[in-house]
């Protein structure tokens, strides 16, 4: 949150009824910054509604007509501007209790009349230079929190991902199960409050979940990847996955982790995620709550996705039959109420693999992230920042929603092309497509692919626009469209970061 | 008279406002600044009207200028009048206190005008 002006001068707004005070203040500071003023509590309300992030000091006076100083601190204070906005009090009231009142409320300091020239300049100077530098180490801060959260999630990723691979899945069984874990514990989270959920603890369960499988690493590839039916004996070796899981966490060495830590919630989810609510499962016949949630539930959104997921041996089922399925007790027994909240849910579980909630670090992610720090410490400053990074994603998905152009957007890093509602009905594909050049469907591009690529690399930062005209293979036979396009970038990274483009067709 | 002769006949105190505001130059604008501002006025309105939220609000303006140019008898007296004013103070008349500020300031405002140019 940069504070500049024209002149690079900081910026102090007066508060003060009387008119020689303000140019006296005025006149002691105007030399160093920019003044504004307001002559009472309603119109400095007024100005830092509009500016409050232009404003890097308010000197207020405490006896004012309308709105009077101290009403004035309590709603800045309720309206967050103190957060980065300091305040110091001037008054001729040197009442103990009128001081307090006003620390109380938020104010950096307090200044009695009549004051002395150098108290206000050093103060004032003193002020803007502590809230300056303490913005500037708010924002590193959580700055690196998020990259530290981003980069602990892809560790987490590719180790599960390892793990998948090698047992011949395409590595989305793992974001699926992280995103149905997620909104089944959120509807969970609303309907039982026994569990104490929190959002910040079902965060740490969602990606813990992508580890529940992690202990398939020490079993043997032939049994792994065996076709068809496993004997017993085999069968008795793959079940130990849960529990080898379970010993590889506990086992993680340096570790100091609270009972509410990602590696015990990862182990417990590892261990115990072949449980069942009748105590028929393994590896320990635990039964009913003896099972903790985190583990009911990554069990659930295993189960849900395993069926509504295309596998080597069968086709996906629809996600209604998958649903009557688990229902009826045909796949597992499972927490009544968790089967409540699956029916509750299951739109909402659908919706979101439609939408790829998948990023490795969503919005909803850096939001909750943020909401702790903010519930632990004083860690606003950014808040504006990250609402914008927020609208910017929903943007384009309302629009992708509403119009019905066909039109589209593609991650470079995370190798994700988004398609808006219309473009996907007419090109016959998902809305998320991940890894466009290796998906079947995707592949539905033809030839094109190369030359689209041809294209992008004649974009630049300077001259980020490029068009075309290409024949694309639909479902119901070849099409014509014209591509526009224009590349990303984020002046960062060597290279774009993102394209967005719209497909309009040619008839002929 | 000079300003440090000025104050003596205002009842102010000449080294404190010097301390405090630096310059004889700044000191001397903001004297004439204090005959512009209405504090007086609005206060000797609102205690004609007997609106006696508006006259503390007034007589505590007052008493804040004064304070921050020194004019200590002018100070005083507005004090005394802003804390007798003050919501929730005991009862206790304040006409004779206003007569007393209106004294004091007019013997500042005298003071003032007689002062020779820098």
């Amino acid at each position: 949150m940069e504070k500049s002006s024209k002149n690079n001068k900081r910026t102090i707004l007066i508060v003060d009824d009387t008119a020689f005070n303000r140019a006296l203040l005025g006149d002691i500071l105007s030399l160093d910054y920019n003044i504004l003023e307001a002559c009472d509590g309603q119109e400095a309300a007024d100005i830092l509604k509009e500016r409050w992030m232009d404003i890097d000091l308010v000197l207020l006076d405490v006896v004012m007509p309308k709105i009077d100083g101290v009403t004035l601190l309590g709603m800045m204070n309720k309206n967050q501007w103190l957060q980065s906005t300091p305040v110091i009090m001037i008054s001729a009231d040197d009442s103990p209790e009128n001081i307090d009142r006003a620390y109380d409320l938020g104010a950096t300091d307090y200044i009695t009349r009549p004051f002395d020239e150098k108290t206000v300049r050093y103060r004032v100077r003193n002020t803007i230079q502590l809230y300056a530098k303490q913005q500037v180490l708010e924002d590193m801060v959580t700055q690196q929190i998020m990259e530290k959260e981003r980069s602990n999630f892809q560790m987490v990723e590719i180790l599960s991902n390892v793990v998948e691979f090698r047992n011949g899945e395409s590595g989305l069984h793992v974001r699926h199960v992280r995103v149905f874990t997620d909104v089944l514990l959120q509807t969970v989270r609303r309907r039982c409050p026994e569990y104490g959920l929190t959002s910040a603890k079902i965060s740490v369960i969602a990606n813990a979940s992508a580890l529940h499988d992690v202990g398939k690493i020490s079993i043997d590839e032939k049994i792994l990847n065996k076709p068809g039916r496993l004997t017993p004996e085999e069968f008795e070796i793959m079940k130990t996955h849960t529990v080898i899981g379970a010993r590889m966490l506990e086992e993680t060495p340096g570790q100091t982790d609270s009972t509410d830590g990602f590696l015990q919630i990862a182990h417990d989810i590892c261990r115990w995620h072949h449980e069942r609510y009748d105590g028929r499962g393994y590896p320990d016949g635990l039964k009913g709550e003896e099972i903790p949630i985190a583990a009911q539930v990554v069990a659930l959104a295993d189960v849900y996705d395993a069926l509504t997921a295309v596998r080597v041996y069968k086709d996906p089922y629809p996600p209604e039959q998958a649903l009557k399925m688990i229902l009826n007790g045909e796949c597992g027994a499972f927490n009544p109420v968790l089967l409540e909240c699956l029916v509750e849910c299951a739109d909402r579980l659908n919706r979101e693999l439609e939408l790829g909630d998948v990023e490795p670090m969503d919005s909803a992610e850096i939001r909750r992230v943020t909401n702790q720090l903010l519930e632990r410490g004083e860690l606003s400053a950014s808040r504006r920042t990250l609402s914008l990074l927020d609208q910017a994603n929903a943007r384009f998905e309302f629009y992708a929603d509403v119009t019905g152009d066909l039109i589209f957007q593609y991650d470079r890093d995370s190798r994700r092309l988004m398609l808006s509602r219309a473009a996907a009905q007419r090109l016959g594909l998902k809305r998320l497509v991940v890894q466009p050049d290796a998906d079947p469907a995707g592949r539905s591009l033809g030839e094109s692919y190369l030359d689209i690529r041809g294209l992008l690399e004649k974009t630049t930062a300077d001259g980020p626009d490029a068009e075309g005209e290409y024949t694309l293979q639909l479902p119901q036979g070849p099409c014509r469209f014209r591509l526009q396009l224009r590349t990303l970038w984020d002046g960062e990274s060597p290279g774009w970061t993102r394209v967005v483009g719209k497909l309009t067709e040619i008839t002929q | 008279m000079t300003l440090r002769e000025c104050y003596a006949a205002l009842g102010g105190d000449y080294d404190a406002v010097m301390g405090r505001l630096r310059s004889e130059e700044r000191v001397r604008r903001f004297l004439g600044l204090f005959g512009a501002d209405e504090s007086f006025a609005l206060l000797t309105a609102a205690m004609g009207e007997a609106d006696w939220a508006s006259a503390f609000r007034h007589a505590h303006s007052l008493k804040g200028v004064s304070l921050n140019l020194a004019l200590t008898a002018l100070a005083q007296t507005s004090s005394d009048l802003t804390e007798c004013l003050r919501p929730g103070a005991p009862a206790q008349d304040p006409v004779p206190l206003y007569e007393a500020v209106k004294a004091a300031y007019q013997t500042t405002v005298d003071a003032i005008a007689a002062l020779d140019p820098a």
